[in-house]
């Protein structure tokens, strides 16, 4: 059933700057979902309109049938988590464990279930062992993940991560894959933005390219990748393992490298 | 900035300002000094920005010669009584203090708004330094300048931000006082994390070499310069000697 | 000939336990690109930060060992003289705007007015710069109102505006998409040509593989192996360090474990493409 559901949205600032044009997009619970597309292509402006910190110029967002129209950016953020881009626009607490707790706090939970969810998220971006610490003494990279905890303990059926793999080392990237399926099994959606093909073929099905303010394709990553005249239209690349497989002419339309793998062991065996 | 008034040397411009500062603080009375103002409102309007000095002179100035007179006027007790109904008194002497006052403060500060609305902060900056002043000092007042907007800018994504998290900021004045206080944590933070950041960024563009520093926007005074100086000069001095020693 | 050389370097950040550079031994030859790579917090920007003077200038704590450039103690130099030497390029795209400029023209002038260069000179060297960058749809921008990515551009292009013999560049990609990215990388292509020393710091691992001459992999503040960029990336011990290796090196360790060696393991996609089309004729 449909959660999130953007109907024929346009957007301008109010200085006249047009963002997205006629965009169509919905979401079920559960699903994990990347935006992939050049900077300037929307995607930000895409993702503030579905937490309402912006409202459609024209057409409706709508959560769970309802448009947000009618409610405060405070009122969806019970709904939908949304984890900015630069952490530090974000943080606010001397310690990481207010910083986390906050978001829960500000839903009047009780005490002991502002804790409870407060640790959790923590616990899932592998910061339990600086919750005292101040959020400024971890670098850069690793203040996102306090922002990201921040976002989880809020418990939102729709949690949307801005460029989330920008400088992050391998660990950290794993951490974020485990923690993407974590939330998807337990029947949230994640939308995540992110400039890194690799992450986007490993591990997410569904990809929603834009280009120019609009939505150029929903698909499948393998659809996406192997789909030149769109990757060239929206200025992407394919991952490193696809175009290595393009050059060899293998004729498959591998995105993995454990696809790779089975395919040259297949035609070795042949 | 095709205007000739605006395309005048930060200089000339600014001995209006000072001839303006000593013409109010050298004449007795206040008659004179409020007709600065409309004379002001007329050289704002030929010089491209009437409206914007008007807006700026009733938010700000207007506000405070408001305030001046309820205070002096009503609050602070003297012998002669002018008028009076209910709690509300009215004093002569009150009244003689605020029009002397808010006259003074009105004509100087609507020939400064005049002066910061018809001069691009760049012009200052390069008079500035041409003047001799240090790097540094023009560093600070530029950037102190440029460090509204950009406030501006971080507390509206710090906004957005807070409106993420929970935090009502639309509705009564109540709710966005609230909304408020959590803002100013993450404003200062980050203004100091910045800080830190923009002095090593300053560094690595060579903000400490020992020469002297260049300008690649260039402006000098032309002869219109010299003449609205002079006039400036002239009529100074003959509004001195007819103060003064007639 | 060694540009930049650091012997046993140890820091201390003021009030932190532990060391943050730890024995580090480095030189830094003239005119190649290397690539510093390693897990989040291993000490790379640190490292930058000694090696262009702003420890212990700017950051006390407790700084050990020699670091010269260009045979002199870096102690010799003023820190005017620093900047016109050693470039940096920031992580964070957000602080690296002066704040005193209205356009990005007038911003990647900035470095070299204070260097007192001339204005003919001046304007000459941005509109070179704005062409080699892309930059040309920006010039009349304010800087405030740029992307991250493009800001990062912007401040890349005034640091090589004061033409440094060293350009350390600190993750100068991360905010950006694909193609901007490789165009950052060409730029750096383009330094090289032209002699500079650059040193990068870039989580981007089959970039670096492609595009620097020499590998330096740090962990917990030490240099745990610095070599030429096909022998480090070859060797998959970086990844017990938490570095990464490139994809097609990946790849080639996978199809080790299948059963399949490849000749040499390949760092860059043509010398992966060449090494499974032999493996695929011979075996057919």
């Amino acid at each position: 059933m449909t959660f999130l559901q953007l109907k024929d949205v346009s957007f301008t600032y109010p200085n006249g700057f047009q963002a997205v044009q006629h965009i169509n997009m919905q979401f079920d619970l559960g699903e994990s979902v990347a935006i992939i597309g050049q900077n300037g292509a929307g995607k930000t402006t895409t993702v503030k309109l579905m937490n309402a910190l912006l409202k459609p110029t024209s057409g409706e967002v709508l959560i769970n049938g309802e448009n947000t129209s009618k409610f405060t950016t405070a009122q969806v953020s019970k709904k939908v988590g949304y984890v900015f881009q630069n952490p530090d626009d974000q943080i606010f607490h001397s310690d990481i464990y207010s910083e986390i707790a906050f978001g829960p706090k500000n839903q009047k939970l009780s005490a002991s279930e502002v804790k409870e969810k407060a640790l959790h998220a923590a616990e899932l971006c592998g910061l339990t062992k600086w919750l005292e610490e101040h959020p400024y003494n971890l670098p850069y990279a690793m203040r996102k993940f306090i922002t990201i905890a921040a976002v989880i303990a809020m418990d939102t059926d729709i949690i949307i991560l801005d460029e989330p793999t920008a400088g992050q080392d391998r660990h950290a990237t794993k951490l974020l894959v485990d923690l993407i399926n974590h939330l998807t099994a337990q029947g949230k959606t994640v939308i995540t933005i992110t400039h890194d093909m690799e992450f986007v073929a490993n591990h997410f099905n569904r990809v929603i390219v834009m280009a120019e303010k609009q939505v150029l394709r929903d698909a499948n990553a393998r659809e996406v990748f192997w789909d030149h005249e769109l990757l060239g239209k929206s200025h992407l690349k394919q991952p490193y393992i696809s175009q290595l497989a393009y050059s060899l002419n293998l004729n498959e339309p591998i995105i993995t490298l454990d696809e790779m793998v089975s395919a040259i062991k297949r035609r070795i065996n042949s | 900035m095709t205007n000739a008034i605006q395309k005048l040397y930060p200089s000339t411009k600014m001995s209006i300002v000072l001839a303006v500062i000593l013409f109010t603080l050298m004449m007795p009375g206040y008659i004179s000094q409020y007709s600065v103002f409309p004379i002001f409102i007329i050289i704002a309007f030929i010089s491209g920005v009437g409206t914007k000095f008007l807006s700026a002179f009733i938010k700000s100035i207007f506000v405070l010669v408001l305030f001046i007179f309820v205070f002096q006027c009503f609050l602070i007790p003297s012998d002669t009584v002018i008028w009076s109904k209910g709690i509300l008194t009215l004093y002569k002497e009150g009244l003689e203090a605020s029009l002397l006052m808010t006259s003074k403060i009105i004509a100087i500060s609507s020939s400064l708004i005049w002066f910061f609305l018809v001069t691009p902060i760049k012009d200052m900056m390069f008079a500035l330094e041409k003047a001799g002043f240090s790097k540094k000092f023009t560093f600070v007042i530029y950037s102190t300048i440029q460090l509204i907007p950009q406030m501006k800018k971080l507390s509206q994504t710090i906004l957005e931000a807070q409106k993420s998290r929970g935090i009502e900021t639309e509705g009564s004045l109540m709710i966005r006082l609230k909304a408020f206080l959590p803002m100013l944590g993450p404003l200062v933070l980050s203004s100091i994390q910045q800080t830190e950041e923009k002095v090593l960024a300053l560094e690595a563009r060579a903000f400490s070499a020992t020469v002297r520093k260049s300008s690649y926007y260039q402006m000098s005074k032309k002869p219109v310069d010299y003449l609205v100086i002079s006039v400036i000069f002239i009529g100074f001095m003959i509004f001195v000697w007819w103060r003064f020693f007639k | 000939m060694s540009m930049i050389t650091m012997k046993n370097v140890y820091y201390q950040y003021p009030l932190e336990k532990e060391q943050v550079l730890k024995n580090i031994n480095l030189s830094i030859e003239k005119g190649k690109v290397y690539g510093l790579v390693g897990h989040n917090d291993a000490g790379k920007t640190t490292l930058c930060n000694v090696i262009r003077g702003f420890i212990p200038s700017f950051y006390r704590g407790k700084l050990t060992g020699e670091i010269e450039l260009d045979g002199k103690t870096i102690q010799e130099y003023s820190m005017g003289d620093l900047a016109t030497r050693i470039g940096y390029s920031f992580q964070n795209p957000f602080t690296q705007i002066s704040g005193v400029k209205e356009t990005v023209f007038e911003e990647i002038a900035y470095g070299l007015e204070n260097l007192g260069t001339a204005p003919e000179v001046i304007g000459e060297k941005v509109r070179e710069l704005i062409a080699m960058f892309k930059l040309d749809a920006l010039q009349e921008k304010n800087p405030f109102e740029l992307s991250g990515g493009q800001k990062q551009r912007v401040a890349l292009a005034a640091i090589i505006a004061l033409d440094p013999e060293v350009i350390v560049i600190d993750e100068p990609t991360s905010q950006l998409d694909p193609q901007g990215t490789e165009e950052i990388f060409k730029i750096i292509d383009l330094m090289k040509k032209k002699g500079k020393t650059i040193i990068l710091v870039e989580h981007k691992i089959d970039l670096i593989a492609a595009y620097v001459d020499e590998v330096i992999v740090m962990s917990q503040g030490e240099i745990k192996m610095i070599g030429k960029t096909s022998e480090v990336f070859t060797n998959k011990e970086v990844l017990t360090y938490g570095g990464q290796l490139p994809q097609v090196a990946l790849l080639s360790l996978a199809l080790q474990n299948a059963g399949i060696t490849m000749p040499t393991i390949p760092i860059t996609l043509v010398e992966a493409q060449q090494a499974i089309e032999k493996i695929l004729s011979r075996e057919v």
